[in-house]
């Protein structure tokens, strides 16, 4: 229930919104200005959407993340709901404190370690069996899915542990064997937690700049690298007009999430209601 | 050990006990279960015949869980065995046991409709889908639920839920029935009513059932035999009047309703009688019937409160009463509880029913007023 | 023809085995591995090949030779840079972490005491910028701060300064983006924590005489310490190695460790020296990086009993 705010809280709130989303609608803005300078406004343009599109180096770039991060997403939802499952369904085992540790690191460590050290890692399984000194998109795959497995693993983690135990139970206990209870019980409860979490991972990997940087080949070039080398540049306003989209695409996906998510809680209050009503 | 505790219940049983059969269709044998060092359950001995509903009570932490999930499968004994049906079970999965069982949270399945949720056993078993669908109208009819068949778990009112958790885990029919504390989720004006609803559908399936509770209401109404569990172990096993009347310990007699208990030593030890010297009352305690102990022996005379009587004038009896003051009444509404401390300091309960609107013969604070009992109302306990 | 079936179900492992071992061997081989072996790269010395390091571990002919340099480590110590690059990452992450609790506590408090629906629109608008481009997010910073940027055109548009102020490439401006940048890891556990607090304790502080703001210091703040432990700790450990808001924001006088890296590893190639400054970037972050695996674990583990 509401606890209410005093008039300061809610004006600290406010104030911290308008920090977070002025960048934002200053990106947005300028992506419609005709002029090539950032800071004077010249009249609406679309102008900057039209040679985004024709920069066919940012397309391409563009095509190359969209693939990485679709591969990620898929790898490492299948990854980090296995770990989910070792840490929140097993029983001990020798190295399960290691296993711990090795998935909530990436949350935290450094992308430039991260980066540096799988690329060192890559290089020497080159000199070893030949693969790896061919960097390119299977190596930035590999990256991704190691960091953000660990984001996926939180998340189903986190839903797997508030989920009621007895309903796994109940499962076995009427004669489903435990692979078929995982598939037929745990998968569909779980199913709004693996879309979140392979969400995250897709946004996770098509933002990444570093981690990419370090392990990627001549070939591949990913969209946040390519941005990177042309904002050292200057600022551009084809820039802002692919940011502009890519808020739009996240915010229709944001409000449609939570459209969903808001009739669903209706519907189930709505039935709750009806199912006390006429409970006996 | 917990078989000698058994008592020979065949002449003293209630009626319906008449249509039991095999003695030893479930049995536990000298389970331990430790879980690092705990011992959460310590060489439990049961048997539970066919046909019969049986409760494990105690209070939470006691074991009966844990006793339950290792019927279940869900966890393996440390030490002993587990049979049902002639068959053992140790090592066998959950899911290879003929052993169902109704969960204390009921957990339907949210994604699947009441009638899946009933079939899901079914299709385990790899029942034709013509059969299952027979099953499941079969199930839900027994339990009334056959209007509800579309619907989802969550669209249920939690007794509606209670019923089709029920009709899923008797829709296999299953040897062993498993109720993990059946009422625990309903509230308080509904569970008399369901307790007596299961019992029944229970009792016209005639399967065997094992349940869980806390409760001693629910034990008492639902169940044949209970077995009372403290840490770890069986205290006593028996029908409820025998675990009320002949509560064999201070455990269970105190566990078990409200009880007085006078400490004292065996004065006068005879074949069909004996009588105890208490501190607690200045007359001697007189038991109309023998027990196997001797002279001088520490015992303690059990009294429930119902059985005292409480009045104005001194009793003519020479023995069993005792004279105090009321410190406390509470008025309960069908009986009032009496609190009257004795000279010697004991603190004795007294109930007395409400027959009358306004009582005649009415007590107050601080009256004083006599207490006795007769010479068959109390237990002697010597453990 | 069954026995064989019965030999290798035996020795195959079980389903178990195979849910434990594919994440474990993948975390093993694609994290844990290559830690150990910038180690092993941080004792080689530069050449100028391909990979660009010495071989640590030689035969010649018939002795197999170890060589391990330590000449990398020593030369970190030397070099002011390095020792003034990391204690300025460091500076740099408390006071920022420091900044991003004191925007961040009230907006997770505020937040935490609406109404079920406007706690999740408002938690929503907080998770969303961080669902688009972090670069492009920095990015709209330069826009905003420099010379001729929004900030100085409205400040000299009003008339308060007549030249541009030099925000951009300043210290200001990185604490500027790594604030922006962290906010939301901030706030997210702090609001998860602030969320469950019963609100029935600080009633029963009102009722026992406490002021509001007493209450807050004595009740809300200490439980919910896991949370400002937590936010920190998100905060904290990543931005030390922080690359892309010093390069985009800092000047050339901003040292940032993760900078220093990135230079020693593109713009010098010398990997041995990189991988010794990412040695002991670990080697300083190992603390914070065990307290949050412990909270982590923790906070997992009351869930689940």
């Amino acid at each position: 229930m509401s606890k209410g705010n005093s008039k300061l809280s809610l004006t600290l709130l406010a104030i911290g919104f308008v920090f977070l989303y002025a960048p934002i609608l200053s990106l947005i803005i300028y992506s419609f200005n005709e002029s090539r300078l950032v800071t004077v406004w010249a009249g609406f343009s679309l102008k900057w959407y039209g040679e985004l599109f024709a920069d066919s180096q940012i397309m391409s770039a563009a095509w190359v993340s969209i693939q990485i991060a679709f591969m990620t997403a898929s790898l490492a939802v299948v990854l980090g709901t296995m770990a989910g499952l070792v840490m929140t369904r097993m029983r001990r085992f020798p190295g399960k404190t290691l296993f711990g540790g090795l998935i909530t690191a990436p949350l935290v460590m450094p992308e430039v370690i991260i980066g540096l050290s799988i690329l060192l890692l890559f290089v020497s399984l080159g000199d070893v069996i030949g693969i790896g000194s061919r960097r390119g998109m299977t190596t930035i795959l590999i990256a991704h899915v190691t960091f953000c497995m660990a984001y996926v693993t939180v998340v189903v983690s986190s839903r797997l542990s508030e989920m009621d135990r007895s309903l796994e139970e109940a499962a076995m206990d009427l004669g489903a064997n435990r692979v078929k209870v995982f598939f037929v019980i745990t998968l569909p409860i779980i199913a709004p937690a693996l879309i979140s979490g392979w969400l995250l991972a897709f946004t996770l990997s098509l933002d990444d700049l570093v981690i990419a940087s370090f392990v990627s080949g001549p070939s591949s070039t990913t969209l946040p690298m390519k941005v990177f080398s042309s904002v050292r540049l200057g600022v551009s306003p084809k820039i802002n007009a692919l940011a502009t989209l890519m808020i739009l695409v996240v915010s229709i996906g944001a409000v449609v999430a939570w459209w969903l998510m808001s009739r669903d809680e209706k519907r189930r209050q709505r039935d709750m209601q009806m199912a006390l009503q006429k409970g006996d | 050990m917990s078989s000698e505790q058994q008592p020979s219940s065949a002449g003293s049983a209630a009626p319906r006990q008449e249509m039991l059969g095999a003695e030893n269709y479930v049995q536990l044998v000298d389970i331990r279960k430790e879980y690092d060092g705990f011992v959460a359950v310590d060489e439990v001995n049961l048997a539970i015949r066919k046909g019969e509903i049986f409760a494990l009570l105690g209070a939470s932490g006691c074991g009966k869980s844990t006793l339950l999930r290792v019927l279940a499968g869900f966890e393996q004994p440390t030490r002993g065995e587990v049979k049902v049906d002639g068959q053992r079970m140790n090592g066998q999965p959950p899911y290879r046991r003929p052993i169902n069982m109704m969960f204390q949270s009921y957990a339907l399945f949210p994604h699947m409709s009441v009638e899946q949720n009933v079939a899901f056993g079914l299709k385990q078993d790899g029942m034709p889908a013509a059969q299952i669908k027979q099953k499941v109208d079969e199930m839900l009819g027994l339990v009334q639920m056959g209007a509800y068949a579309k619907r989802r778990p969550h669209q249920l009112s939690g007794g509606q839920q209670q019923r089709v958790a029920l009709a899923r885990s008797l829709a296999k029919g299953p040897k062993l029935l498993l109720l993990d504390e059946p009422m625990g989720a309903l509230d308080k004006k509904l569970r008399s009513q369901m307790q007596l609803e299961l019992v029944n559908i229970i009792e016209r399936l005639g399967v065997t059932c094992a349940m869980v509770t806390h409760d001693q209401e629910e034990a008492m109404t639902m169940a044949h035999r209970i077995a009372i569990m403290d840490a770890g172990k069986i205290r006593q096993v028996g029908t409820p009047d025998e675990i009320y009347e002949q509560p064999n310990s201070r455990f269970t007699a105190g566990f078990i309703g409200q009880v007085n208990l006078f400490e004292g030593k065996i004065e006068d030890d005879e074949k069909d009688y004996i009588s105890i010297r208490s501190p607690d009352l200045p007359a001697p305690l007189y038991v109309g019937h023998g027990v196997t102990g001797y002279e001088g022996m520490e015992v303690a005379l059990a009294v429930r409160p119902e059985k005292i009587l409480i009045s104005k004038d001194e009793p003519e009896q020479p023995h069993n009463k005792a004279q105090g003051v009321i410190e406390e009444i509470a008025y309960l509404g069908s009986h009032s509880v009496y609190h009257v401390r004795l000279p010697s300091g004991k603190r004795v309960l007294a109930n007395m029913t409400n027959v009358r609107r306004w009582a005649s013969e009415s007590f107050t604070w601080n009256d004083q007023a006599w207490l006795s009992w007769g010479d068959q109302s109390g237990v002697v306990l010597t453990s | 023809m069954n026995a064989v079936i019965g030999w290798l179900r035996q020795r195959l492992p079980g389903p178990r085995w195979l849910v434990i071992g594919v994440p474990f061997l993948w975390m093993l081989l694609f994290f844990a591995v290559p830690f150990a072996i910038a180690l092993k790269i941080s004792f080689s010395q530069a050449l100028i090949a391909m990979p660009p390091y010495s071989p640590i571990v030689e035969w010649n002919d018939t002795a197999l030779t170890l060589k391990l340099s330590f000449n990398n480590y020593l030369y970190l110590i030397r070099d002011n840079v390095y020792v003034s690059a990391y204690l300025s990452s460091l500076g740099i992450a408390v006071v920022s972490t420091a900044i991003c609790l004191l925007i961040g506590y009230p907006m997770a408090y505020a937040i935490a005491r609406m109404s079920p629906a406007n706690r999740n629109i408002c938690l929503m608008l907080v998770i969303l910028p961080s669902w688009t481009s972090f670069l492009i997010r920095i990015y709209a910073w330069v826009g905003i701060l420099k010379n001729n940027g929004l900030i100085n055109n409205m400040l000299m548009g009003i008339g308060l300064i007549d030249e541009p102020l030099q925000i951009l490439h300043t210290p200001l401006a990185v604490y500027v983006g790594i604030v922006y940048a962290y906010l939301p890891f901030m706030i997210l556990p702090l609001y998860a924590n602030l969320v469950k607090l019963d609100h029935r304790l600080l009633e029963a502080a009102y009722d026992l005489g406490a002021k509001p703001w007493q209450a807050f210091i004595k009740i809300t703040l200490p439980l919910s310490r896991a949370g400002i432990i937590a936010g920190s700790m998100l905060v904290l450990i990543p931005v030390v190695g922080e690359f892309v808001i010093p390069e985009m924001l800092g000047g050339p006088d901003t040292l940032m460790i993760g900078k220093v890296l990135w230079g020693e590893f593109f713009n010098n190639r010398d990997w041995p020296v990189a991988s010794a400054v990412a040695i002991v970037m670990l080697a300083l972050l190992l603390i914070p990086i065990m307290i949050f695996h412990h909270h982590q674990s923790k906070e997992l583990e009351s869930k689940l009993s």
